[in-house]
This record gives C-alpha cells, sequence and structure tokens, in this order.
C-alpha cells in the first residue's frame, strides 16, 4: 500500500459565497446585537445603602489594621486593637442589630438576590433565544453541506465536531460540515468582537457559560453572615503578633548612608 | 519636570501649572466630543472616549483655580448634558462650581443647604459629604468641619482622604492627639506613604512644641517616623528638613538631661518608645545636613535629576541649614 487516497470532493463554488459567508456574517452580527441587547438589558446595579457601606469599611478597616498594623507604635496599636476587637465583638457595625445570632434568610426571599437571579435570567435568554433560531435556520437551509476542507490533518475524533449534520462514515475529518462551522464560529469569534466592540463586551457566550457553571461565586459574599465575619476578624487582630517597623529605623538609616 | 497634560495632572498642581493647563480650554471646548448628528450617525461619527472626559473633569478644575469660570461653565453644561444632571459626579461638580463663584459667606451657607437637601435624599453620596465639610472648613466653623468629617468617617472608615482632612483640622485646632491617631489611619492604609510619615513625624514634632520640656517619646517617635520617611524616598527634602529639625532639638533635650541625672531615664524605662542614643541622632544629624545640602546645591544649579523639588521648600532648607536650625515652625 502506498499513500493513501486523498479524497477529493468538487465543491461547488457558490456554497463559499452562498453558506459560508452568510453563516459567519450573520453570527458575527448576532454578537453584536446581542452585545447591545445586553447593554439595554442591563439594570443600573442597586446603590447600598448606608449601614451596608458602613458594615462593610468598618471590616475593611479592621483588615487593614491587622495587614499594616507593622507601621504603629506598640502603644497605638494596642489601643486600636483593644478598640476595634470590642466594637466586632459588640456588633457596632452590623447593618441590622437586631438580626444578629438569627439564621440567614432564605436568599430567594430577599429582592436584592432576586434581582441578581433576575440579571442572570436575562442574560441566559439573550444567548439562548438567537442561538437556538440560528440553529434552527441552519438546519433549515444548509443541513448536510460540505462547506470547507481544513488545511491540517486531523485525528477522528474530530469528526463528530467537524462533520455533524452528515451522515457518511468514510469522509475525511478535514471535510467541514456547515452545522460544524457554525458551532466553531460560536466559540471561535470572541476576537473578532473584542476588535469590533471592546475587549469587555457582552457579546461573548463562553465567559457568560463560565459565569453560569458557578452562580454561587459571585453571591457568597452577601450571603456570608456579617457577624460571623467580624468575630472572625476580630480573633484574627487577637492572635496578631505586632512588631513595629520603626524599631531601630535610626541605626538602620545610618547603617545604610554609611554604606 | 515631566510634561504636564490633562489626562493624568500630578496631584499637587502648582499655580504656574494649573494657568498652563486651563489655557487649553478653548482648544478643547471647541471640539465637542460628542457628535451634533442625528442619532445613528452620532454612533459613528462621535470622538468620545472615556479619556475626553476625564480631561474634561480635570480641565473643569483647573479652569476653577484660574479663575475662568465662563469655561467652567461650559465645561459643567456639557457634561450635564452628557451623564444627566443626577450624576453623582456631576453634581459634586456643580457644587464644587457653585462653591466657587460664591461671593459671600452667605452665598456659601445657601450652597451648603443644598448639600443638605441632597444628602437628605441620598445619604450614600460621600463626595457629597466631603464637599459639606469643605464649605464648613471655607466658612471658619471648624468645630462644625470636625463633627461632619467625623460622621463621614463613622460611616466609611477606609477613606484615606477623610482621615486626612480630620487629621488637618484637629492640628488646626491643636488637638495634637486626635490629629496624630488620624494620620496614623492614613497610614494604616497606606503604609508606605512616606509624605503621611512626614506628617505624622510633623505632628508629633508640633504637639512638644507647647511644653516647654519637650518630651522625649513624643520628639522619639518624630524622629523615627522622618526616618522612615527618609528610608521609603531617599530624596525626601521634607524628610531631611525634619530629620534635621528633630536631631538638632534632640541632641540639646538629650545632652540636658544626660547631665542632669540618670533618674529621668529610669523614669521613661516604662514607656515603651525607646529614647535614641545620642551618638545616632548626632549621625543622623550630619546625614540630614549633608543630604540637604546636596539636594539644595543640585538644586539651584537645575542639575538633571534634581528638579522636581517646590521652590518654596528649597528656600526653607537653605534657610534651615544658614540659620543653624534656630527656625522655629
Amino acid at each position: 500500500m502506498a499513500q493513501p487516497v486523498v479524497q477529493t470532493i468538487h465543491r461547488d463554488p457558490a456554497l463559499f459565497w452562498w453558506i459560508l459567508l452568510p453563516i459567519t456574517v450573520v453570527m458575527i452580527l448576532t454578537g453584536i446585537l446581542r452585545h447591545y441587547a445586553m447593554t439595554l438589558l442591563q439594570t443600573t446595579p442597586k446603590k447600598q445603602d448606608l449601614p451596608k457601606i458602613r458594615q462593610q469599611r468598618s471590616l475593611v478597616r479592621g483588615v487593614n489594621l491587622r495587614t499594616n498594623a507593622n507601621v504603629l507604635s506598640p502603644s497605638s496599636f494596642q489601643a486600636r486593637k483593644a478598640y476595634m476587637v470590642q466594637a466586632y465583638q459588640e456588633g457596632k457595625f452590623l447593618a441590622d442589630p437586631e438580626s444578629r445570632g438569627k439564621p440567614r434568610p432564605n436568599p430567594m426571599s430577599d429582592p436584592a438576590a432576586m434581582e441578581g437571579m433576575m440579571g442572570m435570567m436575562k442574560g441566559n435568554m439573550a444567548m439562548m433565544v438567537p442561538q437556538s433560531l440560528i440553529m434552527g435556520w441552519i438546519n433549515a437551509f444548509f443541513s448536510g453541506f460540505v462547506i470547507m476542507k481544513l488545511p491540517f490533518p486531523l485525528t477522528p475524533q474530530f469528526k463528530s465536531m467537524l462533520q455533524s449534520g452528515v451522515g457518511t462514515r468514510d469522509l475525511d475529518v478535514r471535510w467541514v460540515s456547515s452545522l460544524s462551522w457554525y458551532f466553531l464560529t460560536l466559540f471561535g469569534l470572541q476576537p473578532v468582537y473584542n476588535f469590533i466592540l471592546g475587549s469587555n463586551n457582552a457579546a461573548n457566550q463562553v465567559t457568560q457559560q463560565m459565569a453560569m457553571s458557578n452562580p454561587g461565586a459571585g453571591m457568597m459574599g452577601p450571603e456570608q453572615d456579617p457577624d460571623k465575619l467580624f468575630l472572625n476578624e476580630a480573633e484574627n487582630l487577637e492572635v496578631l503578633d505586632h512588631q513595629w517597623i520603626l524599631e531601630g529605623i535610626e541605626e538602620r538609616l545610618v547603617a545604610k548612608f554609611a554604606a | 519636570m515631566s510634561q504636564v497634560n490633562l489626562l493624568s495632572p500630578p496631584s499637587h498642581i502648582s499655580p504656574d501649572t494649573a494657568r498652563k493647563l486651563s489655557l487649553k480650554a478653548p482648544l478643547i471646548l471647541s471640539h465637542p466630543p460628542t457628535s451634533s448628528l442625528p442619532w445613528p450617525l452620532s454612533l459613528l461619527f462621535s470622538r468620545e472616549t472615556p479619556e475626553s472626559w476625564t480631561i474634561h473633569e480635570n480641565l473643569f478644575y483647573s479652569s476653577l483655580r484660574t479663575g475662568d469660570e465662563t469655561s467652567a461653565r461650559q465645561i459643567l453644561e456639557r457634561m450635564e448634558a452628557r451623564f444627566g444632571d443626577q450624576n453623582e459626579r456631576i453634581i459634586t461638580l456643580r457644587g464644587i462650581y457653585n462653591e466657587s463663584i460664591a461671593q459671600s459667606n452667605a452665598d456659601l451657607e445657601r450652597v451648603f443647604d443644598g448639600y443638605e437637601k441632597i444628602l437628605r435624599e441620598d445619604p450614600t453620596n460621600m463626595s457629597v459629604r466631603k464637599r459639606r465639610v469643605a464649605v464648613l472648613k471655607a466658612l471658619g466653623r471648624t468645630q462644625d468641619a470636625i463633627t461632619a468629617v467625623t460622621v463621614l468617617l463613622q460611616n466609611s472608615p477606609t477613606d484615606v482622604e477623610a482621615w486626612a482632612e480630620a487629621s488637618e483640622l484637629y492640628a488646626s485646632q491643636g488637638a495634637w492627639g486626635q490629629a496624630i491617631y488620624c494620620a496614623e489611619e492614613v497610614l494604616l492604609v497606606m503604609p508606605n506613604a512616606w509624605s503621611a510619615h512626614a506628617h505624622i513625624a510633623t505632628l508629633h514634632y508640633l504637639s512638644t512644641a507647647s511644653n516647654s520640656p519637650p518630651s522625649l517619646p513624643a520628639l522619639a517617635l518624630s524622629l523615627k517616623h522622618f526616618c522612615r520617611s527618609i528610608e521609603l524616598n531617599d530624596s525626601y527634602l521634607r524628610g531631611y528638613y525634619g530629620l534635621k529639625l528633630i536631631t538638632s532639638k534632640l541632641i540639646s533635650v538629650l545632652s540636658d538631661s544626660a547631665s542632669a541625672s540618670n533618674k529621668r531615664g529610669n523614669n521613661q524605662d516604662d514607656d515603651e518608645v525607646p529614647i535614641p542614643k545620642i551618638a545616632t541622632v548626632k549621625k543622623l544629624e550630619e546625614i540630614a545636613t549633608s543630604k540637604l545640602g546636596e539636594i539644595v546645591r543640585n538644586a539651584s544649579s537645575g542639575k538633571t535629576g534634581w528638579t522636581g523639588y517646590d521652590q518654596a521648600e528649597l528656600i526653607a532648607a537653605r534657610e534651615l541649614l544658614d540659620g543653624g536650625g534656630k527656625i522655629e515652625r
């Protein structure tokens, strides 16, 4: 046996103009349209009210104190630590001190969380609807066409990916069917969108699918009990080993300039 | 000094720079970033970028500084047309404009009442809260300003700007303890800001000015902070100036206390601020003197790499060197 026979298929050149190009153009335009639809559908993020801001920033203050404690002299650090630990343990900075110690309410009943879910729903809808429409369109008009040949060989595993809709077993993997071209553009157009719309566009399906796959991640923050966070931070402050960076700085400086 | 532009102006703008910046107003005003064409075309032909609005905002500030209120008004109107007059930043900018065109205290009071009204509607508008403090300060009601800034800090305790402002306000009232506390909060957020270290050091130093045998721990702390600011930035003129001032004072105090007796030293054993050894202080003074001399010499001869120092600071440093530390601030 010499070389395997190279498959040749004579394709009508009109396939390029009437299938490959339309699918690509439609996919790009859908992405742009989706971007603008998402921008319109987006609700402005709700403003936090003052107690919430206070609660959050007070916690950050404690974290700052812990991480940068070494700039303070021991006495002022001790004074601050005593104050912060006590305030944290008393729950002084809590947004609603009444609900302290009670279990968190169901996130479904929280209107703010519902709003976030609505936003996600909208995102999904803006993605699903055009996707299914276009797939239907391609299936109706272009199914079963082999429209292009890849310039490089591939292993047979790619057959299901590249030749969906074409039911021939012996066809070389390098031939791409129209439905597969649709999927390729669906996932591969991100750089094009970046070029047209700027880098933080909403036309990207892939990142949205990533965000969807772990919806908990974005919502864990407000989900946690702030009181627990405060108590945790108080404990961290309690056990902190304080070192003063200004200890012996005079000698350090003298040594630095002597060198 | 590097080329000044409107996109990223330096944090401290000298009057000269502000004038240069505001001279760009006519050019920018004659080229609106938004297009005047009808809707679909305007999308295609606008030259609008996020930067163009940053430039507008900075131009607004520098025109107000140079008293070019007509340009400021035009810029403000353009921004209002673009972002709507309910935008938080636009509200603040309009407030700044109203403050700067206020002719009398009564006008300022009116601006202040406007801020109160805004805050009743939206208590989370931090920048308006800050403007409110500024107006109170301008009206000379320092106590009220302190109260306002403490309320702001209770609600937003990570705001460096506000802590620094509170520190200044307390210092102007001579409440050194509170001023130092606030300055330390600034350091907690920005631990490596040499200017913040120098600020604390200055406060510690000023706090010793009132009591006649200056308290050694405060002086020692001041010395430490000045040392730290120099360690962080070894061409920091203000740090060297302070270091020289403190060391010369410390030398006299230390030699006094050493000759008096050792019981003073015994008293301070339980104090946790270690008093520096007089030999170290002397060495530090030499360092400060030589570095100050170097900076003054090189900066006034305009050597490359030595520019960018504030003229007033250079003059003060030269006076300190000539006067041998007799200047009291």
